[in-house]
């Protein structure tokens, strides 16, 4: 087992693994910008380096700082977190060749997952459902073949992309060509990759996750789903375990492809593979995220597995033991609300200084933050302040548990998005447990509407 | 002092709650003032107030200032080892009491096995060295205190 991890990132998630090393006896080193000197995750760890001024490409995303950071603090591992370098198969790779343990898949494995044409034909050859799609796309003329081909609508993708950029979807032959520069322009911008591909696309999906974990002994589990259809721009706002939509059909069948995916592919740690849902309820695979994602609370709360406890232990090559349950058993419904620094209405973002700061306690809540009273906000990273998770016996019950806590959350000083929280978990098609992907659009369309 | 302990107390509570850097009070008998440090800095080691607010992002040593203007402090630009001279049997590049020229090579941070020079921005004299041989450094660590001239 590690004696001594460095955490590269920050805020909540950083927060969360130092918690995982002090349940495993193993000492935490944290880093930060000089923005962040006074954050809660620095005064968390058990040593803290500075490793430079504010912006993440000079800190968070600072390969040479983080390795020599590791390096003085004579730390065996880097956690990389979710964002940031956590799927840079680049600094996967400079870590493992400094002689560092690096949590998460391999370089190699990485690479391959995180390719998205690679993964689609992994996916294939293991049987996992893939939606109609193409190759790497030569040129516009190629482009608008294939799309003929497929057939329209098509969402036009990034091969070395992910998070919702570098796509555009094109509903006719006459869009096709516009759509595939403009995308290779943002593709070679955002990811230093031009190369496209193009998919059918879904009108009104619901985006459902798998949750997988596998260890270096050829051991694999696959942890059950998460529903996180409630999004903004591509940003999920709620996520929910077990998913309203799933049974346990699919839960099995796909479960069995997932794992013989994994295990074929040397995969080790935790993994998420992402589906979109069609309304005939069919299941086809979009990519796999190769970290630990915000939502994985959920999970934990429905399976009573902690995820970055068991992470760590598979990065570590230990052989974890967890009983072998197919499909999973969960226990009642978890639900989570990402509460993000930001004007509710116009979503601007809202750094700044917390005056007063109380959160949601009792039965069945828990709240991941790395936020507190007299913190200022930086406005250098993402607004996310804090993430409320609620766990009941029912799904009902939990909403009702969610409203319940939101309303107990204090945050003075800064503007939050609590209340559009309320506003989608009010909603009907939320509380029917039909929400898509269009759901929060819709909503909010519809306060847009009643406004004027 | 004629002023009581628990009004002394309260006084001090009341003015650093509202911001206040300094306070001074006279009368015939007697004169009381209080200058509060700033900002106000936590429990634990924090970088340098000056530090906080804009980094140099040049590759030569950023340099924060104090009260004393004529004061400079030569922090270190990345996370590494601090080391005085360029092998372990060298003379140190430099130490207190002697002068510095702009581009002069003060010390050596070694980061991933790259030896970095870190050169000094200004002229002067060293006052303190701040930093033990060999020991790590973080990203705007204080490694030499210089006067100015």
């Amino acid at each position: 087992m590690f004696k001594k991890i460095l955490i590269a990132n920050r805020g909540e998630i950083a927060i969360r693994i130092i918690r995982a090393c002090r349940e495993l006896g193993i000492e935490a080193v944290a880093v930060h910008s000089e923005a962040d000197a006074g954050a809660l995750h620095v005064r968390f760890a058990d040593q803290a380096v500075c490793i430079g001024p504010a912006p993440a490409a000079q800190s968070y995303l600072n390969i040479p700082a983080l390795i020599s950071a590791a390096e003085v603090t004579a730390a065996d591992a880097i956690h990389p977190g979710y964002g940031f370098l956590s799927e840079n198969p680049h600094f996967a790779q400079v870590v493992e060749k400094c002689g560092l343990a690096f949590i998460g898949p391999s370089s190699e494995v990485m690479r391959l997952w995180g390719d998205k044409l690679r993964a689609r034909e992994a996916a294939a050859k293991y049987g996992l459902p893939l939606l109609p799609g193409s190759d790497a796309l030569q040129d516009a003329d190629h482009a608008v073949e294939e799309a003929k081909r497929v057939g329209f609508p098509v969402m036009i993708k990034a091969r070395g992309g992910g998070g919702g950029r570098g796509m555009r979807m094109v509903r006719e032959e006459s869009e096709v060509r516009r759509a595939f520069e403009s995308a290779t322009a943002e593709a070679s911008a955002a990811f230093r990759n031009p190369e496209l591909y193009l998919e059918r696309f879904l009108e009104k999906p619901r985006h459902v996750e798998f949750q997988a974990l596998a260890d270096s002994h050829g051991q694999v589990w696959t942890l059950g789903e998460r529903e996180c259809s409630l999004q903004r721009r591509n940003q999920k706002l709620v996520e929910e375990a077990p998913s309203p939509a799933m049974t346990d059909e699919l839960r099995s069948s796909l479960g069995e492809a997932i794992r013989r995916a994994l295990r074929e592919t040397g995969y080790v740690g935790l993994g998420t593979l992402e589906f979109l849902m069609d309304t005939d309820g069919s299941l086809y695979f979009m990519e796999m995220n190769t970290r630990v994602q915000v939502e994985h609370p959920v999970t934990e709360m429905v399976t009573g597995v902690d995820l970055v406890v068991e992470q760590i232990r598979a990065a570590a090559g230990e052989k974890i033991d967890l009983p072998d349950t197919r499909p999973w058993r969960f226990r009642g419904h978890a639900i989570e609300c990402r509460i993000m620094a930001e004007d509710p209405e116009t979503f601007a973002p809202w750094p700044g200084a917390i005056t007063e700061y109380h959160p949601p306690g009792g039965a069945g809540v828990r709240v991941d933050s790395g936020v507190f009273g007299g913190w200022k906000v930086p406005s250098a990273y993402d607004s996310l302040l804090a993430k409320v998770i609620v766990h009941a016996p029912t799904r009902e019950q939990a909403l009702a548990r969610m409203q319940r806590a939101l309303d107990e959350y204090i945050i003075g000083g800064i503007r939050t998005n609590i209340p559009l929280q309320k506003q989608l978990l009010a909603d009907w098609e939320v509380k029917a447990g039909k929400m898509t992907t269009r759901t929060v659009e819709r909503i909010l369309a519809e306060r847009r509407a009643a406004r004027e | 002092m004629d002023i009581p302990l628990e009004a002394l107390k309260n006084l001090i509570a009341t003015l650093e709650e509202s911001g206040v850097h300094e306070f001074e009070y006279e009368d015939e008998k007697s004169r009381l003032r209080l200058s509060f440090g700033a900002p106000a800095a936590p429990a634990y080691v924090a970088p340098a107030p000056a530090l906080a607010q804009g980094p140099s992002g040049q590759p030569a040593a950023a340099v924060a200032e104090q009260d004393d203007a004529s004061i400079a402090y030569v922090t270190s630009p990345f996370v590494g080892t601090f080391y005085r001279s360029p092998s372990p049997e060298a003379e140190p590049f430099t130490d207190v009491g002697q002068t510095v020229r702009p581009g002069q090579t003060l010390c050596i941070v070694e980061a991933m096995k790259l030896m970095n020079e870190i050169e000094s921005e200004f002229s002067g004299t060293v006052l303190e060295v701040l930093v033990p041989n060999g020991t790590s450094v973080e990203f705007g660590q204080k490694l030499f205190k210089i006067k100015k001239s």
